[in-house]
């Protein structure tokens, strides 16, 4: 697909958000809360032991982690009924008229609404957590931008999940089921709640089968610095796997749910 | 080379939708939660047809008869049961991103611009989305924006706009990319009569200068009259008629409709030969009958020495009452050989 395409895209979706301001305000304030309810539970937690490291957490290193991780969650803010949305109102139409990539058009849709999280949400929380939190990132360029490139790679799959689960409006007429469940997975598997390290040790083979904690944990880790700069190669490799395996996916959904797709309405 | 000529050719092309029912009242939906009746709908029902490069023709039917379903097989977004299509010589639901490059398509009922945007700036989207240069883009611009006044337009958000102005936004929209086969789905519901009037001289210009190819749905009969050569009629998926528009009404022309205002209205209209009613409306009534066999004049002749009549007119059938027939199912099409020669 044309970038420069792409690009405008994003720009279309980032000034659509630009004017839903209010809720940008009650996202800020949301977001602060869930930063400050989890630091404090880890506080809490910590306090009630004598030891003062927790499956390889210090008490700074898991505020950092809560802080961060919820950084990046609120960056990948994403719009997760919208094919549901286009199907049920039959405006998916009008773009699959268009010479243009079902799946590229959503993404930029979704890149356009996370660059607007990332600016006016992510970024007042990270500056108010740095003041009112003790939180310690290991300064070193390499990491920041082996950091970011695990990000995107963790976006992409996040927006390849939500594709793949949005396109089961193409079979159900009801799908809001389907992205609880989503919801519920996501939040928890990719460790937006707690680090994989304290899952129990029941839970964590079957977590490593599953692409979810290279959306938010691996990147996370490689920013805070539990994971040492070869390591994060080794991460960003399996997030591109997963990339392949997850677009071959969508990619053959796409093409089952067409043959499926009812236009209502005309 | 014969290939070139041909814009559209559809063999055989079918689409069902699997529709799931839940009954009726709580203890039908009760049901459904642990077995749903599955039901197939046939929208489209094996259709064939081809049409030539150039022409511009009216895709007609009642709701539900199948036409807008056809319409998106052929625009690549639904996916046909069997059969198979093409357009420009590309099979849209195979290829959809090169077919749509090569189409325009008006949805009346829905737009393709961004509701939040500026007029300007949904066509420039649509510029970069179909790959056209800026020159070529302007040219196109300055020409559609002289047909259908454009200009005053451009500034305003398209959700400001009112349905007229929009839907001459939307067509000059299918047709930045100057695309060779135009589809046009109900492009003028809702509108007023000036409306309807200016978007109909400026599709009949662009397929008289400009050669596009134009395949028009529509309710309106008057568009069908003014624009389209040739008439497609669908019914239940099928095709019911395929020929010049001029030719069904010459087919229908040995059934005339006489509209009849009696002095009361207790009339009851029978046992005139060759004639029918068809409508009755108070002391008002439609009658047809058959112009081949019986004289117009022994007709009204016969009607007036029975009953009293306050005024009598003769109608020509329009495209449209003959299509409300097919509708209705008075008339079958019936091939031109059924007509009795002699009596």
């Amino acid at each position: 697909m044309n970038p420069k395409l792409f690009l405008k895209f994003v720009s279309v979706s980032f000034q659509k958000q630009v004017t839903y301001r209010f809720d940008c305000f009650v996202g800020i304030v949301n977001g602060f809360l869930y930063v400050f309810i989890f630091t404090s539970l880890w506080k809490a937690l910590y306090s009630q032991f004598d030891t003062t490291v927790h499956n390889g957490y210090t008490l700074t290193a898991i505020v950092t982690y809560a802080v961060m991780v919820m950084a990046v969650r609120i960056s990948f803010t994403m719009d997760d009924s919208i094919i549901y949305r286009k199907v049920m109102d039959g405006s998916i139409a009008m773009e699959l008229v268009r010479p243009t990539s079902f799946f590229f058009m959503n993404l930029a849709e979704n890149v356009g609404n996370s660059l607007f999280h990332m600016m006016a949400r992510t970024a007042p929380i990270v500056i108010i957590s740095i003041f009112l939190f003790d939180i310690s990132i290991p300064f070193e360029v390499i990491r920041f931008l082996l950091f970011i490139v695990s990000c995107v790679a963790g976006y992409i799959l996040v927006s390849m999940m939500n594709f793949i689960v949005g396109l089961f409006a193409f079979w159900f007429i009801e799908i809001f089921p389907f992205l609880l469940f989503k919801y519920a997975f996501y939040t928890f598997f990719s460790g937006g709640i707690v680090p994989i390290d304290f899952f129990p040790e029941f839970l964590k083979p079957l977590v490593k089968l599953l692409p979810f904690q290279y959306m938010l944990y691996f990147p996370t880790t490689i920013l805070i610095g539990r994971a040492s700069l070869a390591e994060a190669q080794s991460i960003i490799t399996a997030q591109l796997i997963w990339i392949v395996i997850m677009g071959v996916i969508c990619s053959f959904m796409w093409g089952a749910g067409k043959k499926k797709l009812i236009i209502q309405g005309g | 080379m014969q290939q070139n000529n041909i814009a559209i050719k559809v063999n055989g092309l079918s689409k069902n939708f699997d529709i799931s029912e839940s009954g009726k009242g709580f203890s039908g939906k009760l049901k459904a939660l642990f077995h749903r009746k599955r039901k197939i709908i046939t929208a489209v029902d094996g259709i064939d047809f081809e049409i030539k490069r150039g022409e511009f023709v009216g895709y007609v039917g009642e709701n539900g008869a199948g036409k807008s379903t056809t319409i998106k097989m052929l625009t690549g977004i639904l996916v046909p049961t069997s059969g198979s299509a093409e357009v420009n010589g590309i099979i849209p639901f195979k290829e959809r991103k090169k077919n749509a490059a090569k189409i325009g398509v008006v949805f009346g009922q829905r737009t393709q611009l961004w509701w939040d945007l500026p007029v300007r700036e949904s066509f420039d989207l649509l510029r970069v989305i179909f790959r056209v240069s800026q020159s070529d883009f302007n040219s196109q611009m300055k020409k559609l924006d002289q047909v259908l006044d454009l200009n005053s337009l451009m500034s305003m958000p398209v959700r400001k706009l009112s349905l007229g102005q929009r839907m001459r936004c939307d067509i000059a929209a299918s047709l930045v990319h100057n695309p060779p086969v135009l589809f046009l789905d109900e492009p003028t519901i809702g509108l007023d009569v000036l409306a309807k009037e200016s978007i109909r001289n400026f599709l009949a210009e662009i397929n008289r200068e400009e050669g596009t190819t134009i395949i028009l749905t529509t309710h309106d009969m008057n568009d069908i009259e003014h624009l389209c050569k040739r008439l497609i009629i669908l019914e239940d998926g099928k095709i019911v008629y395929d020929g010049e528009t001029e030719l069904l009404k010459q087919k229908f022309v040995h059934e005339k409709v006489l509209e009849v205002e009696f002095h009361d209205d207790g009339n009851v209209i029978q046992g005139i030969p060759g004639v029918t009613v068809i409508r009755e409306q108070g002391c008002k009534k439609w009658l047809t009958f058959d112009n081949d066999n019986y004289g117009i004049g022994e007709v009204i002749g016969t009607i007036a020495s029975r009953y009293k009549i306050k005024d009598i007119s003769v109608n020509e059938p329009s495209v449209e009452s003959i299509i409300r027939n097919i509708y209705n199912n008075r008339v079958t099409l019936a091939m031109p050989s059924e007509k009795s020669p002699t009596k």
